[in-house]
Protein backbone atom coordinates (compact mmCIF):
# COMPACT_ATOMS: atom_id res chain seq x y z
CA UNK A 1 0.00 0.00 0.00
CA UNK A 2 2.29 2.44 -1.20
CA UNK A 3 1.65 6.34 -0.54
CA UNK A 4 1.15 8.43 -4.16
CA UNK A 5 3.66 11.33 -3.22
CA UNK A 6 6.10 9.58 -1.70
CA UNK A 7 6.89 7.23 -4.51
CA UNK A 8 9.93 8.77 -6.51
CA UNK A 9 9.35 7.33 -10.04
CA UNK A 10 6.29 5.19 -9.46
CA UNK A 11 3.14 7.53 -10.21
CA UNK A 12 5.17 8.48 -13.99
CA UNK A 13 5.44 5.13 -14.74
CA UNK A 14 2.65 3.53 -13.53
CA UNK A 15 0.58 6.93 -15.44
CA UNK A 16 1.85 5.47 -19.08
CA UNK A 17 1.41 1.77 -18.13
CA UNK A 18 -2.45 2.91 -19.43
CA UNK A 19 -4.01 -0.73 -18.71
CA UNK A 20 -4.47 -2.35 -15.13
CA UNK A 21 -7.09 -3.76 -12.90
CA UNK A 22 -5.96 -1.12 -10.06
CA UNK A 23 -8.36 1.70 -10.25
CA UNK A 24 -6.01 3.87 -8.93
CA UNK A 25 -4.94 7.83 -8.84
CA UNK A 26 -3.29 7.37 -11.91
CA UNK A 27 -5.49 5.56 -14.34
CA UNK A 28 -8.28 8.23 -14.11
CA UNK A 29 -8.81 10.97 -16.25
CA UNK A 30 -7.47 14.23 -15.58
CA UNK A 31 -9.88 15.98 -13.58
CA UNK A 32 -8.21 19.48 -12.44
CA UNK A 33 -5.86 20.23 -15.38
CA UNK A 34 -6.80 23.17 -16.03
CA UNK A 35 -7.75 24.37 -13.05
CA UNK A 36 -4.73 23.49 -11.62
CA UNK A 37 -2.96 25.42 -13.81
CA UNK A 38 -4.21 28.52 -13.58
CA UNK A 39 -4.02 28.21 -9.63
CA UNK A 40 -0.41 27.16 -9.53
CA UNK A 41 0.45 30.22 -11.49
CA UNK A 42 -1.66 32.44 -9.59
CA UNK A 43 0.22 31.17 -5.99
CA UNK A 44 3.62 31.54 -7.66
CA UNK A 45 4.58 29.45 -10.16
CA UNK A 46 5.82 29.94 -13.67
CA UNK A 47 3.16 30.58 -16.20
CA UNK A 48 3.60 27.10 -17.70
CA UNK A 49 3.73 24.63 -14.90
CA UNK A 50 5.15 21.23 -15.68
CA UNK A 51 2.45 18.70 -16.69
CA UNK A 52 3.68 16.36 -13.95
CA UNK A 53 3.88 18.71 -11.31
CA UNK A 54 0.25 19.71 -11.91
CA UNK A 55 -0.45 15.79 -12.10
CA UNK A 56 1.25 15.28 -8.67
CA UNK A 57 -0.88 17.99 -7.13
CA UNK A 58 -4.07 16.91 -8.60
CA UNK A 59 -3.39 13.54 -7.09
CA UNK A 60 -2.78 15.08 -3.68
CA UNK A 61 -5.78 17.42 -3.95
CA UNK A 62 -7.77 14.63 -4.24
CA UNK A 63 -6.29 12.20 -1.93
CA UNK A 64 -6.66 15.29 0.44
CA UNK A 65 -10.41 15.93 -0.12
CA UNK A 66 -10.89 11.91 0.12
CA UNK A 67 -9.32 11.76 3.65
CA UNK A 68 -11.23 15.20 4.31
CA UNK A 69 -14.07 12.71 3.39
CA UNK A 70 -13.52 9.65 5.29
CA UNK A 71 -13.08 11.86 8.49
CA UNK A 72 -16.27 13.69 7.90
CA UNK A 73 -18.16 10.46 7.65
CA UNK A 74 -16.70 9.52 10.54
CA UNK A 75 -17.73 12.49 13.06
CA UNK A 76 -20.83 14.21 13.89
CA UNK A 77 -23.97 12.39 11.89
CA UNK A 78 -22.38 8.87 10.58
CA UNK A 79 -22.05 8.08 7.10
CA UNK A 80 -23.01 11.52 6.26
CA UNK A 81 -20.64 14.72 5.27
CA UNK A 82 -21.98 18.17 6.83
CA UNK A 83 -20.70 21.27 6.76
CA UNK A 84 -20.12 21.39 10.40
CA UNK A 85 -17.58 18.46 10.21
CA UNK A 86 -15.89 20.10 7.95
CA UNK A 87 -15.38 23.03 9.84
CA UNK A 88 -14.68 21.04 13.36
CA UNK A 89 -12.04 19.51 11.44
CA UNK A 90 -10.35 22.00 10.41
CA UNK A 91 -10.52 23.86 13.71
CA UNK A 92 -6.86 23.96 14.15
CA UNK A 93 -6.22 25.06 10.90
CA UNK A 94 -6.32 28.94 10.99
CA UNK A 95 -5.87 29.96 7.33
CA UNK A 96 -8.47 26.86 6.39
CA UNK A 97 -11.10 27.84 9.11
CA UNK A 98 -11.04 31.50 8.20
CA UNK A 99 -11.41 30.78 4.88
CA UNK A 100 -14.62 28.46 5.24
CA UNK A 101 -15.98 31.00 7.49
CA UNK A 102 -15.40 33.99 4.96
CA UNK A 103 -17.00 31.13 2.17
CA UNK A 104 -19.85 30.29 4.16
CA UNK A 105 -20.79 33.99 5.28
CA UNK A 106 -20.35 35.22 2.00
CA UNK A 107 -23.04 32.76 0.41
CA UNK A 108 -25.28 33.52 3.00
CA UNK A 109 -25.04 37.25 2.30
CA UNK A 110 -25.54 36.25 -1.62
CA UNK A 111 -28.37 34.17 -1.14
CA UNK A 112 -30.05 37.11 0.78
CA UNK A 113 -29.51 39.36 -1.43
CA UNK A 114 -30.68 37.67 -4.59
CA UNK A 115 -34.01 36.48 -2.32
CA UNK A 116 -34.36 39.99 -1.68
CA UNK A 117 -34.02 40.65 -4.98
CA UNK A 118 -36.20 38.13 -6.61
CA UNK A 119 -39.04 39.35 -3.95
CA UNK A 120 -38.40 42.96 -5.20
CA UNK A 121 -38.72 41.84 -8.86
CA UNK A 122 -42.47 39.84 -7.82
CA UNK A 123 -43.69 42.70 -5.93
CA UNK A 124 -43.20 45.25 -8.83
CA UNK B 1 -13.78 39.30 4.85
CA UNK B 2 -10.19 37.68 4.92
CA UNK B 3 -9.13 39.43 2.29
CA UNK B 4 -5.14 39.40 2.05
CA UNK B 5 -4.49 42.61 3.61
CA UNK B 6 -0.82 42.29 3.93
CA UNK B 7 2.02 42.10 1.35
CA UNK B 8 5.13 39.90 2.08
CA UNK B 9 7.96 41.31 -0.71
CA UNK B 10 10.52 38.85 -1.23
CA UNK B 11 13.75 40.06 -2.43
CA UNK B 12 13.58 41.00 -5.87
CA UNK B 13 11.21 38.26 -7.07
CA UNK B 14 7.50 39.76 -7.82
CA UNK B 15 5.25 37.58 -5.16
CA UNK B 16 1.84 38.25 -5.49
CA UNK B 17 -0.38 39.61 -2.08
CA UNK B 18 -0.41 36.30 -0.37
CA UNK B 19 -2.52 34.94 2.34
CA UNK B 20 -1.92 36.42 5.98
CA UNK B 21 0.00 33.58 7.59
CA UNK B 22 -2.62 32.75 10.26
CA UNK B 23 -4.13 35.56 12.32
CA UNK B 24 -0.59 36.40 13.46
CA UNK B 25 -0.10 39.12 10.24
CA UNK B 26 -3.65 40.11 10.78
CA UNK B 27 -3.54 41.11 14.56
CA UNK B 28 -0.07 43.52 13.62
CA UNK B 29 -1.70 44.95 10.86
CA UNK B 30 -5.18 45.72 12.59
CA UNK B 31 -3.54 46.60 15.73
CA UNK B 32 -1.41 49.61 14.26
CA UNK B 33 -4.21 50.23 12.29
CA UNK B 34 -6.29 50.63 15.48
CA UNK B 35 -4.43 52.43 17.69
CA UNK B 36 -3.32 55.36 15.11
CA UNK B 37 -6.83 55.86 13.76
CA UNK B 38 -8.97 55.16 16.92
CA UNK B 39 -7.97 56.58 19.93
CA UNK B 40 -11.29 58.28 20.30
CA UNK B 41 -12.65 54.87 21.93
CA UNK B 42 -13.23 54.39 25.41
CA UNK B 43 -11.17 52.67 28.05
CA UNK B 44 -10.10 49.01 26.71
CA UNK B 45 -9.20 49.91 23.02
CA UNK B 46 -6.16 47.48 22.59
CA UNK B 47 -7.66 44.71 23.95
CA UNK B 48 -10.78 44.39 22.39
CA UNK B 49 -8.90 44.90 19.21
CA UNK B 50 -6.87 42.14 19.37
CA UNK B 51 -10.11 40.13 20.36
CA UNK B 52 -11.96 41.71 17.87
CA UNK B 53 -9.38 41.10 14.86
CA UNK B 54 -8.70 37.60 16.51
CA UNK B 55 -12.33 36.62 16.62
CA UNK B 56 -12.92 38.81 13.40
CA UNK B 57 -13.20 35.57 11.41
CA UNK B 58 -14.36 32.81 13.81
CA UNK B 59 -16.80 34.66 15.51
CA UNK B 60 -18.74 36.09 12.45
CA UNK B 61 -22.01 34.56 14.26
CA UNK B 62 -21.11 34.27 17.67
CA UNK B 63 -21.84 38.06 18.61
CA UNK B 64 -25.01 38.79 20.73
CA UNK B 65 -25.93 35.40 21.19
CA UNK B 66 -24.47 35.45 24.45
CA UNK B 67 -27.07 37.43 26.35
CA UNK B 68 -29.83 34.56 27.06
CA UNK B 69 -30.40 34.06 30.56
CA UNK B 70 -28.62 36.52 31.87
CA UNK B 71 -29.43 39.43 34.78
CA UNK B 72 -30.87 42.17 32.68
CA UNK B 73 -27.37 45.46 33.26
CA UNK B 74 -25.42 41.91 32.21
CA UNK B 75 -27.42 41.91 29.14
CA UNK B 76 -27.50 45.62 28.55
CA UNK B 77 -23.92 45.38 28.75
CA UNK B 78 -23.39 42.57 26.14
CA UNK B 79 -25.67 44.37 24.04
CA UNK B 80 -23.44 47.33 23.88
CA UNK B 81 -20.44 45.22 23.82
CA UNK B 82 -21.60 43.38 19.93
CA UNK B 83 -22.15 46.83 18.30
CA UNK B 84 -19.08 47.92 19.42
CA UNK B 85 -16.87 44.95 18.11
CA UNK B 86 -18.92 45.24 14.81
CA UNK B 87 -18.18 48.75 14.34
CA UNK B 88 -14.65 48.00 14.91
CA UNK B 89 -15.21 44.70 12.43
CA UNK B 90 -16.69 47.66 9.61
CA UNK B 91 -14.01 49.69 10.34
CA UNK B 92 -10.89 47.26 10.47
CA UNK B 93 -12.66 45.72 7.46
CA UNK B 94 -12.66 49.51 5.62
CA UNK B 95 -9.01 50.08 5.90
CA UNK B 96 -8.04 46.32 4.59
CA UNK B 97 -9.49 46.99 1.75
CA UNK B 98 -8.36 50.71 1.26
CA UNK B 99 -4.74 48.95 1.77
CA UNK B 100 -5.87 46.43 -0.79
CA UNK B 101 -7.53 48.95 -3.68
CA UNK B 102 -3.93 50.74 -2.87
CA UNK B 103 -1.89 47.78 -3.58
CA UNK B 104 -3.66 46.72 -6.86
CA UNK B 105 -3.87 49.49 -8.14
CA UNK B 106 0.12 49.87 -7.89
CA UNK B 107 0.77 46.26 -9.19
CA UNK B 108 2.90 45.44 -12.92
CA UNK B 109 0.80 43.91 -15.52
CA UNK B 110 2.78 40.27 -14.61
CA UNK B 111 1.76 41.06 -11.39
CA UNK B 112 -1.88 42.01 -12.14
CA UNK B 113 -2.14 39.00 -14.59
CA UNK B 114 -1.19 36.91 -11.55
CA UNK B 115 -3.48 38.32 -9.10
CA UNK B 116 -6.22 37.97 -11.21
CA UNK B 117 -5.44 34.15 -12.00
CA UNK B 118 -5.28 33.46 -8.05
CA UNK B 119 -8.30 35.51 -6.87
CA UNK B 120 -10.73 33.44 -9.98
CA UNK B 121 -8.89 29.95 -10.23
CA UNK B 122 -11.30 27.76 -8.24
CA UNK B 123 -12.16 23.97 -8.65
CA UNK B 124 -15.14 23.01 -10.72
CA UNK B 125 -17.78 22.40 -8.08
CA UNK B 126 -19.55 19.52 -10.49
CA UNK B 127 -16.39 17.49 -10.39
CA UNK B 128 -15.79 17.84 -6.78
CA UNK B 129 -19.59 16.65 -5.70
CA UNK B 130 -19.07 14.01 -7.94
CA UNK B 131 -16.54 13.36 -5.96
CA UNK B 132 -17.18 13.49 -2.49
CA UNK B 133 -20.41 11.93 -3.31
CA UNK B 134 -18.37 8.87 -4.88
CA UNK B 135 -17.06 8.67 -1.53
CA UNK B 136 -19.53 9.01 0.97
CA UNK B 137 -22.33 7.04 -2.02
CA UNK B 138 -24.98 9.77 -0.50
CA UNK B 139 -25.54 13.15 -1.75
CA UNK B 140 -24.13 16.21 -0.06
CA UNK B 141 -25.24 19.91 0.61
CA UNK B 142 -24.19 22.44 -1.81
CA UNK B 143 -21.92 24.22 1.29
CA UNK B 144 -20.69 21.14 1.83
CA UNK B 145 -19.38 21.33 -1.97
CA UNK B 146 -18.33 25.36 -1.34
CA UNK B 147 -16.68 25.01 1.82
CA UNK B 148 -14.61 21.55 0.41
CA UNK B 149 -13.36 23.57 -3.00
CA UNK B 150 -12.07 26.42 -0.42
CA UNK B 151 -10.38 24.38 1.61
CA UNK B 152 -8.47 22.52 -1.21
CA UNK B 153 -7.82 25.80 -2.83
CA UNK B 154 -6.24 26.71 0.44
CA UNK B 155 -4.37 23.20 0.32
CA UNK B 156 -3.13 23.54 -2.90
CA UNK B 157 -1.68 27.54 -1.69
CA UNK B 158 0.50 26.02 1.01
CA UNK B 159 1.65 22.86 -1.03
CA UNK B 160 2.76 25.73 -3.51
CA UNK B 161 4.45 27.78 -1.22
CA UNK B 162 6.28 25.69 0.50
CA UNK B 163 7.58 24.09 -3.02
CA UNK B 164 8.28 27.48 -3.87
CA UNK B 165 10.48 28.03 -0.18
CA UNK B 166 12.42 24.29 -1.08
CA UNK B 167 12.65 25.04 -4.57
CA UNK B 168 14.58 28.58 -3.42
CA UNK B 169 16.54 27.13 -0.82
CA UNK B 170 17.83 24.56 -3.22
CA UNK B 171 19.01 27.70 -5.77
CA UNK B 172 17.31 26.40 -8.74
CA UNK B 173 14.42 28.74 -10.19
CA UNK B 174 10.42 28.13 -10.95
CA UNK B 175 8.81 25.79 -12.67
CA UNK B 176 8.45 23.86 -10.18
CA UNK B 177 9.29 20.39 -10.64
CA UNK B 178 8.18 17.25 -8.65
CA UNK B 179 10.67 17.02 -6.43
CA UNK B 180 10.28 19.61 -5.04
CA UNK B 181 6.60 19.21 -4.46
CA UNK B 182 7.47 16.12 -2.98
CA UNK B 183 9.83 17.67 -0.23
CA UNK B 184 6.75 20.38 0.30
CA UNK B 185 4.51 17.60 1.09
CA UNK B 186 7.00 15.88 3.66
CA UNK B 187 7.54 19.06 5.48
CA UNK B 188 3.76 19.78 5.78
CA UNK B 189 3.37 16.22 7.07
CA UNK B 190 5.78 16.76 9.17
CA UNK B 191 4.03 20.10 10.32
CA UNK B 192 0.71 17.72 10.54
CA UNK B 193 -0.93 20.05 8.14
CA UNK B 194 -1.75 17.27 5.43
CA UNK B 195 -4.08 14.73 6.86
CA UNK B 196 -2.91 11.27 6.54
CA UNK B 197 -5.05 8.46 8.36
CA UNK B 198 -3.17 5.47 6.10
CA UNK B 199 -0.60 4.65 9.26
CA UNK B 200 -0.05 6.26 12.39
CA UNK B 201 3.44 8.23 12.84
CA UNK B 202 5.40 7.07 16.16
CA UNK B 203 6.93 10.16 17.29
CA UNK B 204 9.35 8.33 19.83
CA UNK B 205 10.26 4.88 19.60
Amino acid sequence: MAEEDDDTGFDEDVEDGGLGADGGHGRRKRLFSKELRCMMYGFGDDQNPYTESVDILEDLVIEFITEMTHKAMSIGRQGRVQVEDIVFLIRKDPRKFARVKDLLTMNEELKRARKAFDEANYGS
Amino acid sequence: MADPAQVKKDGGMDTPAEEPPGTDAQDTSADSAAVSGESTEGPRPTVEDEKTVLQKDSSAGEDGEGSSGLHPPAVKKLKVEPEKKKEKRQKVDEDEIQKMQVLVSSFSEEQLNRYEMYRRSAFPKAAIKRLIQSITGSSVSQNVVIAMSGISKVFVGEVVEEALDVCEKWGEMPPLQPKHLREAVRRLKNRDQIPNTKYKRIVFH
